[in-house]
């Protein structure tokens, strides 16, 4: 299916529409609370991204810090180039350490390298421990939002996956009663899996320590009984020290929920101590590079800035429409539309960048300050010079190049057309358009003003 | 050529290390933050905790000794045995629990746990605990009711000053409120895996 096809889907569902509009409408006037109450939030955010920006221009000596510290407290280190390096590595540490289950924390970078799925073939069991997790997991679909990935599904539909797959499942369909009913079903399995695997919010180099952020507290449940800690990050997640960690939090926190910090912020320096009471035996930290040093080199640098807050999603007029399933990718809404193709290609996936209103928004509301509009205009005008556009497209342009070039032909033309379209539409909006199908299958057209502007101005002087 | 050598490689260039260290100093220099009454720690961190958001409760003591009345206390407000998991913490071990009946195992749906904190946040009402030979981690997660121990004066005013310069535990923690999720279209629950409940014992 295409973007097309899929964001077609999606406008035509209702149920979709209002749980897509409930998640993200709350967190936009959570966030915009926080925002309004924090001293001086643009000046907080310029330090956010020179802070990203300082450390994607010197990323290798970050790595490298970042490793000797982490090593030093115990952990290894892993670098891999690709998803399926990074996958294989995972897959490996699985089997030497005998693995048969893996609880796992909710991971955006899993998710890109396709962890999910290598596990599985590797005929490893995962215990997904993120409750919006678990229960896509149970449904078997992806996710649809970086931060609730579940936002999609109705309280009818949790209770039914619920209902087939727990054990003891909630007695009544109160929503509370379902997540009692996760809770007990997870606590037992994510205390005994073998391996516990996280992704990394921040990668502190100076401590050599990885941040996570909860709010359920699963991942600490998950990462401390198993016997070994695997961590996947992309090598973008560097900070230079604690104090920096600390600035990028107050961001996340008010950018994604509109808190002052996120219920369980935890640090982890390496596996159990000696004579530490609790703790994994190992901890592996994977470094995956996934396209992220061609971003930096290819003019995708400030991409790298993303602290995956959502925040752009919830406010974008698009994603508000249509949710996460139909961007495709593993990251949905403008960071998505900007980052797939450069994950996945762009000839597959130049309707991202194009699904735009260029509203700027995003931008606005991003804590890092990704200009994420210019960026999907890159991509556009990649797509234009790889001629990638379908050729209506490019005829269509050329057609209007060449009128535009002879000034009469132009005010003749355009005279033409809004005499056409409006005796088209009989005055109203146009449901269908000649030569527009593409455009007005998804949207109705305005019939235009009586004359073309260049015309009611020559009327005005002659007044 | 390996994984390693391959992506550093790509990354060469960058400021030498002594001007990187300074640029990333200057990037810390009077950061933007919540405004905190340095003049009054303690009612900016209980006000903080108070926060709905937050969902914890407190009480305040004069004495360690006073510590396992406190506990109890709350046990029998809340309706719960006068049982309570303690970590090996020597300070503990020094007070006088009977009354209590006191595990030093954890079970996996444990009622009710205490644990000391570090430091607290006036910032944020966090809590900062670290692991430590007498200091478990697990106990903090599993149970439903969290009993967490604060001296008055180990509370500072912002996050940065939580942080613990040199060598680090193996794993500290900032818990700011209870377990919570809006994974289900989008409505708050206390106690997704794990305390549903936060109880601060403030000392001093
Ligand atoms: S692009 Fe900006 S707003 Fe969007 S997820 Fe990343 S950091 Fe948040």
């Amino acid at each position: 299916m295409s973007f097309i096809d899929r964001a077609a889907a999606a406008l035509a569902d209702p149920v979709l529409k209002t749980a897509v509009e409930r998640t993200a409408g709350t967190a936009e006037a959570n966030r915009a609370v926080a925002v309004e109450a924090f001293p001086d939030f643009a000046a907080a955010r310029a330090r956010a991204a020179a802070i990203k920006d300082h450390v994607i221009a010197n990323l290798g000596e970050y790595l490298e810090r970042f490793e000797a510290n982490a090593v030093a407290a115990g952990a290894r280190v892993h670098w891999a180039g690709t998803a399926d390096e990074a996958c294989a590595i995972v897959v490996d540490i699985c089997r030497a350490a005998g693995a048969k289950t893996v609880a796992r924390s909710k991971s955006m970078l899993g998710e890109e390298i396709g962890l999910p799925h290598a596990l599985a073939e590797a005929g490893i069991e995962r215990i997904e421990t993120d409750l919006a997790e678990h229960i896509i997991q149970l449904a078997d679909e992806p996710p649809s939002h970086i931060v609730w990935p579940a936002m999609h599904k109705t309280r009818d539909q949790v209770s039914a996956l619920f209902r087939r797959h727990h054990a003891s499942p909630h007695e009544d369909e109160s929503i509370a009663a379902m997540a009692e009913s996760a809770r007990r079903h997870l606590r037992e399995r994510m205390l005994g899996a073998d391996i516990g695997i996280s992704g990394a919010n921040f990668l502190v180099a100076d401590t050599g320590a990885v941040c996570t952020v909860t709010n359920e507290g699963n991942a600490e449940l998950s990462l401390v009984p198993p016997r070994v800690h695997i961590v996947t990050a992309g090598i973008e997640k560097l900070v230079p020290s604690m104090g920096h960690a600390v600035h990028m939090l107050r961001m996340l926190a008010r950018s994604a929920t509109g808190a002052a910090l996120t219920q369980y912020t935890t640090f982890y320096s390496g596996p159990k101590r000696a004579d530490d009471a609790d703790g994994p035996e190992e901890m592996h930290i994977v470094l995956v590079d996934n396209g992220r040093t061609a971003m930096r080199e290819e003019g995708l640098a400030e991409m790298l800035r993303c602290i995956r807050c959502g925040a752009c999603m919830n406010h974008c007029v698009v994603f508000r429409q249509i949710g996460g399933h139909a961007y495709g990718g593993t990251y949905p809404g403008p960071m998505g539309a900007v980052l797939t193709p450069a994950l996945s290609g762009l000839a597959a996936n130049r309707d991202l960048p194009q699904a735009c209103t260029l509203n700027g928004k995003c931008q606005e509301v991003c804590p890092v300050a990704i200009p994420l509009p210019t960026l999907l205009r890159g991509w556009r005008e990649r797509s234009w010079r790889e001629g990638l556009e379908p050729v209506t497209t490019r005829w269509g342009v050329r057609v209007w190049a060449c009128l535009a070039k002879r000034p009469r032909l132009y005010r003749f033309a355009t005279s033409a057309a809004i005499l056409g379209m409006r005796l088209w539409g009989g005055g109203g909006w146009s449901r269908s358009l000649p030569l527009a199908g593409g455009w007005t299958r998804h949207r109705d057209m305005p019939a235009p003003e009586a004359a073309s502007f260049m015309a009611q101005y020559a009327r005005g002087r002659r007044r | 050529m390996n994984a390693r050598e391959a992506i550093l490689g790509r990354l060469r260039g960058g400021a030498d290390p002594a001007t990187l260290d300074v640029e990333a100093t200057r990037l810390l220099d009077r950061p933007e933050r919540p405004v905190v009454d340095v003049a009054d720690l303690v009612g900016g961190f209980l006000a903080q905790l108070a926060q709905a958001r937050l969902g914890a409760t407190f009480e305040r003591i004069g004495a360690m000794a006073d510590l396992p009345g406190a506990a109890q206390r709350y046990l029998a407000a809340q309706g719960l045995a006068s049982a309570l998991y303690l970590p090996p913490d020597p300070n503990l071990a020094a007070l006088d629990w009977s009354g209590l009946a006191i595990s030093h195992d954890c079970a996996p749906d444990q009622p009710a746990a205490l644990a000391i904190a570090r430091v607290g946040v006036a910032e944020t009402g966090s809590l900062v605990l670290e692991t430590a030979p007498q200091a478990p981690m697990l106990p903090n997660f599993l149970c439903l009711h969290h009993i967490v121990l604060l001296r008055a004066e180990a509370i500072v005013p912002h996050l940065e000053d939580a942080v613990l310069s040199g060598s680090q535990p193996r794993a500290h923690y900032w818990i700011t409120g209870v377990s919570g999720t809006t994974d289900i279209e989008g409505q708050y629950v206390r106690g997704a895996h794990g305390p549903r409940f936060l109880h601060v014992v403030l000392v001093g």
